[in-house]
């Protein structure tokens, strides 16, 4: 398939720091326009993986390509088609939420014209209209992650990394980027999505990766997840719980009841 | 009030200090004995240093001489207090700067079942606690190891309450400065909204400037016995300053006044315990306030194609460069860049005010003049382009992921942080030299040589700094280092080296200048003229550039490495 099909692209990838491997010769194919949610617990992988696509983090072995482009050998061509938001950001609090935007347009070139419109149409989306002035050291934690969601999306990027983006909005906010970006999806724009919230993942994914201890145990649509865990009736939570081998909590309950 | 929880509270607030140390954060093991090591060797040589005294008095066989040192030590307990109370002041607002330098100001924890009081005693007794209490231990068995020798335990005795009442005074007083602090500032951003960011600015670059003014006046016209002096006769006319009753207490005390001695005394005691409630009321009323944001703009406003654009900049490049000196107007903690080259500019004009007062000669003050308007002019920025060089990647701290996950390429990177360097330490430069100009009124040569070769040195300088800043950069909040030590002195080492360097072509010349008629014969036979000046600017200017562009290489190569591998770099930095 060509590049343009199978925008990501990961090959035996495996990264270890020190005596912990914390993605395990991953092989991965993401495809245009789709959703892929990116499931584990804490530690499992999946923010080292989305930032081995970016090119933050140089794998052990293997390889990875985005849109046929090695990251490694690529990282500025590949990073001006993607939009990045990370797990836990900190951005420039000296700045105002306007300069931030204004900083990231020009980063990745935007003409000014365009610049002003994409920045107004998504403040005013996101309720930050009339706080674009005020420095972000005094925006509350949601209002900062709408500040960088709008901070990934403002140059239309072709592949959108998201590790945790609905975190801290309010639900008005969370329910526009969670349509946002399923219209950007059928728009032919490629989203990996990384999330503790299965019920968001089960409502927005195409298809679910499942990763513990850095190796991906199952990937497919919620029909194929429930043939390979044999649970044919089950929601995605018992799914995941089963698949990562944590479904039995009752004893956990019950000790801390006593 | 429950001790218990003050205890507790305490023992938090001092651990808040861990932010402030450098410490590995990680595999994180706490080592008792250095926190306690610290008191008792302040003790230990305290009572070294008594004991030493006492020996010294108990030697002296000359009555006249006995009764000189006996006054010189009445007057210097006398004193103890006051100074006390002032280098405990230095000393708990340097530690309340160093917390909120690294958000290290642990918030009362309101929710918990404690009173406001206990949260405020906490908070003073924590502030004591580390040099403050150290020195203060080590001054009071110094003055009970001597007096024990010399017989005046009883005046010791009252000397060390008092002592620890004046640093209990400066501990309350820095409460109630901190709190009084956030809520005025909150009320001047209030009013003064985008111009509150110039005040604050312009307000810290002041501030510094009468410090170290005052500091290095001190330093270069008085003597610390002198202060003492001062301090021991000035008090008792300024008897109605309640800070001051500590050391009158002992003053009269010594003086044989015991009754009367009593009076300051318990007022002191009684004055200490009205600042600790007001304290609690303050903290009480003002705690929790949460200063407004500063609203820089109205409207939309975004940066259109500038002045740097033209000098062909690309859009990315001025963009950061405008970030960057936003950064340095707004971020608190980056004002103390401007500490250097003050300093480095206050030094000499007083020390060069302070000997204009005696006796010179007028080929002296030439050469004077010559000297410290050429100084001034050379050094300042060129400690700013080494200080802000070594920074300038370091302060992007947590929020390095949007330069390493934006398509910047390492060749821009640089040469915006480069020319923000440049134009930062050019800018210093430029107004030390005015005022150069101004004060000491340099011959044209000598300006235009002077400015020509900061300009030269500036330019190697912000690159060597800029290319270990990006090698050496320290992104962690705690410790906030920005570069790690090791490459700041390689750094620092290496600069100096290119200065030299680059001004080597000069030096002859200035040898001849500063000489004058004292010039060795076999250097007179060189007969340097100004036309010399000419090669030997040519010279020093392709010197400046071979270096600056060998430095640039380097620095690009650091910066790919770092863009590539910054996500590692950084983790990595939390095993140090």
């Amino acid at each position: 398939m060509s590049s343009v099909s199978i925008p990501v692209r990961l090959s035996g990838v495996t990264k270890r720091y020190g005596d912990i491997v914390a993605v395990d010769y991953l092989d991965l194919e993401v495809k245009c326009g789709e959703v892929l949610g990116l499931l584990g617990p804490n530690g499992s992988g999946k923010s080292t993986t989305i930032k081995m696509i970016l090119g933050l983090v140089k794998p052990d072995s293997g390889f990875v390509d985005v849109f046929g482009m090695n990251v490694q050998e690529h990282p500025v061509e590949v990073k001006r088609l993607i939009g990045y938001v990370p797990e836990s950001p900190r951005i420039y609090e000296f700045l105002t939420g306007l300069e931030f935007l204004d900083l990231i347009g020009d980063i990745y070139g935007l003409p000014l014209k365009e610049k002003r419109e994409r920045i107004l149409k998504y403040l005013r989306a996101l309720g930050l209209e009339g706080r674009e002035g005020d420095l972000i050291s005094s925006y509350s934690r949601g209002m900062k992650q709408k500040i960088i969601i709008i901070s990934a999306l403002i140059h239309r990027p072709k592949l959108l990394l998201l590790d945790e983006p609905l975190t801290g909005l309010d639900p008005r906010s969370a329910r526009i980027v969670k349509d946002l970006i399923r219209e950007l999806a059928s728009e032919g724009v490629t989203v990996i999505l990384s999330t503790h919230v299965l019920e968001i993942a089960e409502a927005m994914c195409d298809r679910i990766a499942i990763m513990f201890e850095g190796r991906l145990l199952a990937i497919g649509t919620m029909e194929e997840l429930r043939r390979t865990a044999e649970m044919p009736s089950s929601d995605l939570e018992d799914i995941f719980l089963k698949l990562t081998g944590e479904e039995d909590i009752k004893p956990i309950i019950e000790a801390l009841l006593k | 009030m429950n001790w218990k929880n003050v205890l507790i509270l305490v023992n938090a607030y001092v651990k808040s200090y861990r932010l402030v140390r450098s410490e590995r954060f990680r595999r994180f093991r706490e080592r008792r004995i250095s926190f306690y090591m610290l008191y008792i060797g302040a003790c230990v040589l305290g009572a070294l240093l008594g004991w030493f005294v006492g020996s010294m008095f108990f030697g002296t066989s000359n009555p006249q001489m006995k009764e000189l040192v006996l006054q010189g030590i009445l007057n210097l307990l006398s004193s103890l207090p006051t100074v006390t109370l002032l280098y405990g002041l230095v000393f708990t607002q340097i530690g309340q700067v160093q917390r909120l330098g690294v958000k290290a100001y642990t918030q009362p924890l309101y929710w918990l079942p404690m009173s406001w009081a206990e949260h405020t005693l906490a908070s003073i007794i924590s502030n004591i606690l580390g040099l403050p209490l150290a020195v203060t231990l080590f001054i009071s068995s110094g003055v009970i190891v001597s007096s024990v020798i010399i017989g005046v335990l009883p005046d010791a005795i009252l000397t060390v309450l008092s002592l620890f009442i004046a640093i209990f005074m400066a501990a309350v007083t820095t409460e109630m400065t901190r709190v009084l602090q956030v809520r005025i500032s909150g009320a001047v951003a209030r009013r003064a909204g985008r111009a509150a960011v110039w005040l604050r600015l312009i307000t810290s670059i002041l501030f510094f400037i009468l410090f170290y003014a005052v500091y290095f006046s001190l330093y270069y016209r008085e003597g610390l016995e002198a202060i003492f002096r001062m301090v021991s006769y000035g008090q008792r006319a300024l008897w109605f300053v309640p800070y001051l009753w500590p050391g009158i207490t002992i003053s009269l005390f010594m003086e044989g006044y015991i009754l009367e001695a009593a009076v300051p005394f318990f007022s002191s005691i009684f004055f200490s315990y009205f600042l600790f409630m007001l304290a609690a009321w303050l903290n009480a009323r003002y705690g929790l306030y949460e200063p407004p944001s500063i609203r820089i703009s109205k409207g939309i406003h975004l940066s259109e194609t500038g002045l740097l654009n033209r000098l062909g900049f690309k859009p990315v490049e001025a963009a950061l460069i405008r970030k960057d000196f936003k950064a340095f107007i707004r971020r608190q903690e980056l004002t103390y860049i401007f500490i250097l080259p003050i300093i480095s500019a206050i030094m000499p004009i007083l020390s060069a005010l302070n000997s204009g007062s005696g006796p010179h000669t007028a080929y002296d003050m030439y050469m004077l003049r010559i000297f410290i308007s050429s100084y001034i002019t050379l050094i300042p920025g060129a400690v700013m382009a080494m200080a802000l060089g070594n920074v300038i990647m370091g302060i992007e701290d947590g929020s390095v992921w949007i330069l390493y996950s934006s398509p910047i390429n390492a060749k821009g990177l640089i040469k915006a942080k480069y020319t923000f360097t440049v134009l930062f330490s050019a800018s210093v430069t430029f107004i030390c030299f005015i005022i150069g100009m101004i004060l000491w009124k340099p011959q044209l040569t000598i300006a235009v040589l002077s400015i020509s070769e900061a300009i030269l040195i500036i330019l190697p300088l912000s690159m060597i700094s800029l290319s270990f800043g990006v090698k050496g950069a320290d992104f962690r909040d705690f410790p906030r280092r920005m570069i790690r030590p090791k490459w700041a002195i390689i750094s620092i080492i290496t600069c100096i080296a290119a200065a030299i360097a680059v001004s080597s072509p000069i030096i002859p010349y200035t040898i001849t200048i500063l000489l004058g008629p004292h010039i060795p014969k076999f250097w007179s036979y060189l007969n340097l003229q100004s036309t010399y000046l000419y090669p030997a600017s040519i010279l020093s200017a392709a010197i400046s550039f071979t270096i600056s562009f060998l430095f640039y290489r380097r620095a690009v190569g650091y910066a790919e490495s770092l863009l590539l591998r910054a996500e590692e770099i950084y983790e990595s930095l939390m095993f140090i």
